[in-house]
């Protein structure tokens, strides 16, 4: 993988700047009635790397997520991806400049097959237009291309045995995966995903992790949310610390934890978080 | 909560067209508004129904006799608007109350209306009565009052049986709340359908007397309308008192607020929904029944024609938000009868539609409502 | 004897067609997309409000058509644009308030020129475009056990454009749900945030669905008023909530869902209130109340559907085991 680490020179404190940042959040912040769920002063996400943020239950880590993607509107802020700000535009074209999330709560589409849903990840498929729809040599041709894709990407994830069963019969960690693997259907610049492993067994997380280090060797950003800390520590470059809205650390893997205003944060929220071997 | 100014924009922008559009059409209606009240709708071929007859056209669906002075039309016009919202706020705070506890859109809420005033009629009147399949015609004739209490209490338990053997037996299988919706549409039409059975299109009088008619400053007002504008008031501040004074109330609010929160804090969910449909039903019997006071009649599709201004009223004031209802309904209520001042009467619901489009574009979640999570 | 052939003539009867034809537009809104729209009588009578009105002031068949179509084009959008970006339930409140809306209007006394208020308008004033097209005698004709007229009104030549153009469009539900538009569609239905998440603009999709499916609906509309008369009443809520019924009696999300639902509807109609009629005392149950009594057949059928076979006739079993 890379051979000089980009984070070399990077230090780590709070919003700390990027050499290459891929996305840039400055001042952004949403409330709900009196409570601050998220208050970023500053956040930059490094190219090709793999960024973790964490953060107490509660933290403001989705709606961070959801604020980003143009799934929720912030009070005030701004944000851009790959140098366009990205305030005020739609979710959907979002995920078209190539910036694609996953959720918490999965939404696997029930009532559609597994290649289904495969199938509705890819870009670029004339056929989803109304009046190309109605002439199938128009879209025959990408329609096969994609689905040869998405049985690659199946087949990595272990569900292809699974492909003409409906979504909704899958289990909830196989769903989590199909998730995640119908985001990488539009072959995406940067994927955001939201606890991608919660729920899943652990020797399929294990090559899971491996997949997503090769997709940081395929030159894709990856962003997560997770809350399990070997997962964290095993494949991260860089891990962002929110608590109460804000971010309150960043630093390497090996040492961010070590920091006390971390360490606040977790045991003033939570007793029983992973934390101890940490400390 | 700060509306975006871009949203604001926007609903000016919206208010003012439909302002010069209404205003347009009234001013071109105005040339040919020979009122003639013709009501021709009575075919009984297969295909047509007549099961929706219009209440623009019918004369004595009218409450405000419109040969006042123009002076004092629009104070009138106010209290009027102040009374039918009450009326209607009674019957929508139990749909809002289902909507917020179960996430039920219940259409078949409006029947829970005609219910109780049909019901009331069926027991109060000095015409021979009957039953449908059962060829035996009675006069029952009670009093008003009895009549109207034993009729709220029949539907009251018509709720508690509609909970008991359907809905919470749908909650249980897990049917969908998009499938549920339906179902109560299903039944909508079922008890619709059956009221006509029973009591035939007519309006119906729940009393015969005259009502007196009294003079307070520049305004008229009935007896039975001050005497229902009362009840009104009571019911809808015992509800209040209720959901904030005691302890069922609060966790009504609290299921209200967030079910599995609720369920996982000790709160027997399904006996406080229990207790909602009772409420609700019966709530909605008693806005029936001073509705056909105020109104001077009903008929099996009163309920019917109020649904839609009750979804505007409760959507209005925030899904599932039980003071949002009576905010919504009072709005919805001046307003559509304010609006009879300058507008035809036909026009009435057209209003009552715009101002939902409108809150929809500006403030989706209702005036009181709360924005839901995504993700 | 009278009773069976009854039935069967009514299984391919205009009425029968005119609903299928609007089912399937429904089936585009609901079945594929998910959208409640529970309003579907108010674009069927815009559309023959369009036709027959165009048609009075001298417009020729095909521009009488286009008018319809462009009507119900435009309440789609105006329907659309506040309640798409919501939750479901809104769009099902504001179209039955929509539909009320236009069913006012159209009987309002105000409109008497225009819509002929809450008489409607009579069939010789606009089917004659229409009937000077068929190719069939002007004359009585009996086919079997049924004799229809050749060309007026509710005759053959009805008959055989409204079931050619309940085909056409069943194919087209099938080419457009067998197509990635279609799945787009479906997508929206599980779940559009989902569908959002993975770059498809939910928004315009659901109101292209909702606009070609008020559409189609306008055109079942016409088809009904070529077999009887514009008659705003006729169009109320009770309508809408048939086709739902009929819909979800076929099947939802199935191509020929509506047109199975449509046939199975009408002709258990007939059937019920015939045998009502023969079996059931005038004393019990007069004929003026079997109307409502099968009505309230109908709300029955359609709760038990919903209930205990929500995938309807046709639809797919393994569906009905996923929990939405
Ligand atoms: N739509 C909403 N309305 C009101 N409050 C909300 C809403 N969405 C989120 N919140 C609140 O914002 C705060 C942050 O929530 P968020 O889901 O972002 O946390 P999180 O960091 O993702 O937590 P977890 O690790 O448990 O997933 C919480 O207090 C939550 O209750
Ligand atoms: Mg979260």
């Amino acid at each position: 993988m890379s051979s000089t680490d980009p984070f070399v020179k990077v230090t780590p404190e709070p919003g700390a700047p990027k050499p290459d940042p891929i996305v840039v959040a400055h001042g952004v912040k949403r409330q709900f009635g009196g409570l601050t769920a998220v208050d970023v002063a500053h956040f930059e996400v490094q190219r090709h790397a793999i960024t973790a943020l964490i953060g107490p239950n509660g933290a403001g880590k989705s709606t961070f997520f959801n604020l980003l993607t143009g799934f929720d509107s912030p009070q005030s802020g701004e944000w851009t991806f790959n140098g366009h700000s990205l305030a005020g535009v739609p979710s959907a074209k979002v995920a078209r400049t190539g910036m694609v999330r996953t959720f918490q709560l999965t939404k696997a589409l029930n009532r559609m097959t597994v290649i289904e849903n495969m199938r509705l990840g890819a870009t670029d498929q004339v056929g989803e237009n109304f009046f190309a729809a109605l002439v199938p040599g128009l879209w025959r041709q990408r329609e096969a291309d994609i689905t040869a894709q998405a049985h690659e990407l199946l087949e990595r994830f272990k569900l292809y045995d699974k492909r003409n069963d409906f979504a909704g019969s899958l289990s909830g960690g196989q769903r989590k995966l199909l998730e995640m693997a119908r985001a990488l259907m539009s072959k995406p610049e940067l994927i955001m995903l939201d606890e991608p492993m919660a729920g899943v067994n652990p020797v399929l997380t294990e090559s899971l992790l491996d997949h997503i280090v090769e997709l940081k060797a395929e030159g894709v950003t990856v962003l997560f949310v997770e809350h399990d800390m070997h997962m964290v520590r095993r494949i991260s470059d860089w891990v962002v610390v929110m608590a109460q809205g804000k971010v309150i650390a960043e630093g390497p893997p090996t040492s961010v934890m070590a920091n006390p205003a971390v360490q606040d944060a977790y045991l003033g929220a939570h007793h029983d978080t992973d934390l101890p071997e940490e400390l | 909560m700060t509306i975006e100014r871009r949203t604001v924009v926007r609903a000016v922008l919206v208010f003012v067209v439909a302002a010069l559009a209404v205003t347009l059409f009234s001013a071109m209606t105005a040339q040919g508004a020979t009122v003639s009240d013709s009501a021709v709708s009575s075919d009984i071929s297969m295909t047509t129904t007549t099961v929706d007859i219009d209440p623009p056209d019918d004369a004595a669906s009218e409450p405000a006799p419109t040969s006042y002075s123009g002076s004092n039309r629009f104070l009138q016009s106010i209290v009027n608007g102040l009374v039918f919202g009450l009326l209607l706020a009674l019957a929508s705070v139990g749909l809002s109350l289902i909507y917020g506890t179960t996430g039920l859109s219940n259409f078949a809420h409006g029947e829970q209306v005609s219910f109780g005033a049909v019901l009331t009629y069926f027991f109060a009147t000095q015409q021979p009565v009957s039953l449908p399949m059962i060829p035996v015609s009675f006069v029952i004739g009670m009093p008003l009052v009895p009549a109207a209490l034993l009729a709220i209490a029949v539907a009251g338990a018509l709720g508690w049986v509609q909970d008991r053997y359907l809905w919470s037996r749908l909650r249980k299988r897990r049917v969908g709340l998009v499938q549920q919706m339906i179902v109560s549409i299903g039944l909508s039409l079922a008890i619709l359908n059956f009221i006509q059975w029973w009591v035939g299109g007519r309006r119906l009088r729940l009393t015969p007397d005259i009502d007196p008619r009294y003079q307070l400053g520049p305004v008229y007002l009935g007896e039975q309308t001050l005497i229902s504008t009362g009840i009104a008031i009571a019911c809808l501040l015992g509800v209040g008192f209720f959901l904030t004074q005691t302890r069922r109330g609060r966790a009504t609010r609290a299921v209200s607020d967030n079910p599995s929160l609720a369920a996982a804090s000790g709160i027997k969910v399904d006996s406080i929904v229990r207790l909602v449909w009772v409420m609700a039903a019966s709530l909605a019997a008693v806005g029936g029944i001073l509705l056909a006071l105020y109104e001077n009649g009903t008929a099996f599709d009163a309920g019917a024609r109020l649904l839609l201004l009750m979804f505007a009223a409760v959507t209005l004031g925030g899904l599932g938000h039980p003071f949002g209802a009576l905010v919504g309904s009072m709005v919805i209520g001046l307003v559509t009868e304010v609006s009879t001042v300058w507008l035809a009467p036909d026009l009435k619901y057209a209003v009552a539609l715009g101002i939902l489009i409108l809150v929809l574009l500006v403030r989706p979640q209702g005036i009181l409502g709360r924005a839901e999570r995504v993700g | 004897m009278d009773i069976f052939i009854d039935a069967l003539g009514e299984t391919f009867a205009p009425t029968t067609a005119a609903f299928a034809l609007a089912a399937i537009g429904l089936n585009f809104h609901y079945g594929m997309t998910g959208l409640l729209n529970m309003g579907h009588a108010g674009f069927m009578l815009l559309g023959m409000y369009g036709f027959a009105i165009s048609t009075q002031r001298g417009a020729p068949i095909w521009l009488a058509l286009i008018v319809a179509m462009v009507v119900a084009v435009l309440f789609g959008l105006l329907l659309g644009w506040p309640t798409l970006k919501l939750r479901g339930d809104y769009l099902a409140i504001v179209t039955i308030a929509a539909a009320e809306m236009i069913r006012f209007l159209g009987r309002s006394q105000s409109l008497q020129g225009l819509t002929g208020a809450s008489t409607g308008i009579r069939g010789n004033d606009y089917k004659y475009t229409f009937e000077a097209l068929s190719p069939f005698p002007d004359e009585r004709i009996t086919v079997g056990w049924f004799t229809y007229h050749g060309t007026l009104s509710s005759s053959w030549w009805l008959r055989v454009v409204a079931w050619v153009m309940v085909l056409a469009f069943a194919l087209l539900f099938w080419r457009l749900s067998k197509s990635p538009w279609g799945r787009v569609l479906k997508g929206i239905r599980e779940d559009e945030d989902a569908v959002r998440s993975l770059g498809k603009n939910v928004y315009w999709y659901k109101m292209q669905a909702l606009v070609l499916g008020g559409v189609i609906g306008a055109l079942g509309g016409i088809l009904w008023a070529l077999g009887n008369a514009v008659q705003p009443d006729s169009m109320g809520r009770p309508t809408t909530f048939w086709i739902w019924t009929l819909l979800l009696l076929g099947g939802a999300a199935t191509v020929f869902g509506p047109v199975l639902g449509s046939v199975l509807f009408w002709t258990s109609l007939v059937v019920v209130k015939r045998v009502a009629g023969v079996l059931v005392p005038d004393s019990w149950m007069t004929q003026s109340e079997l109307e409502p009594f099968s009505l309230v057949l109908v709300g029955i059928t359609l709760m038990c559907l919903v209930v205990f076979r929500p995938q309807g006739i046709l639809g797919d079993r393994r569906e009905q085991a996923i929990n939405v």
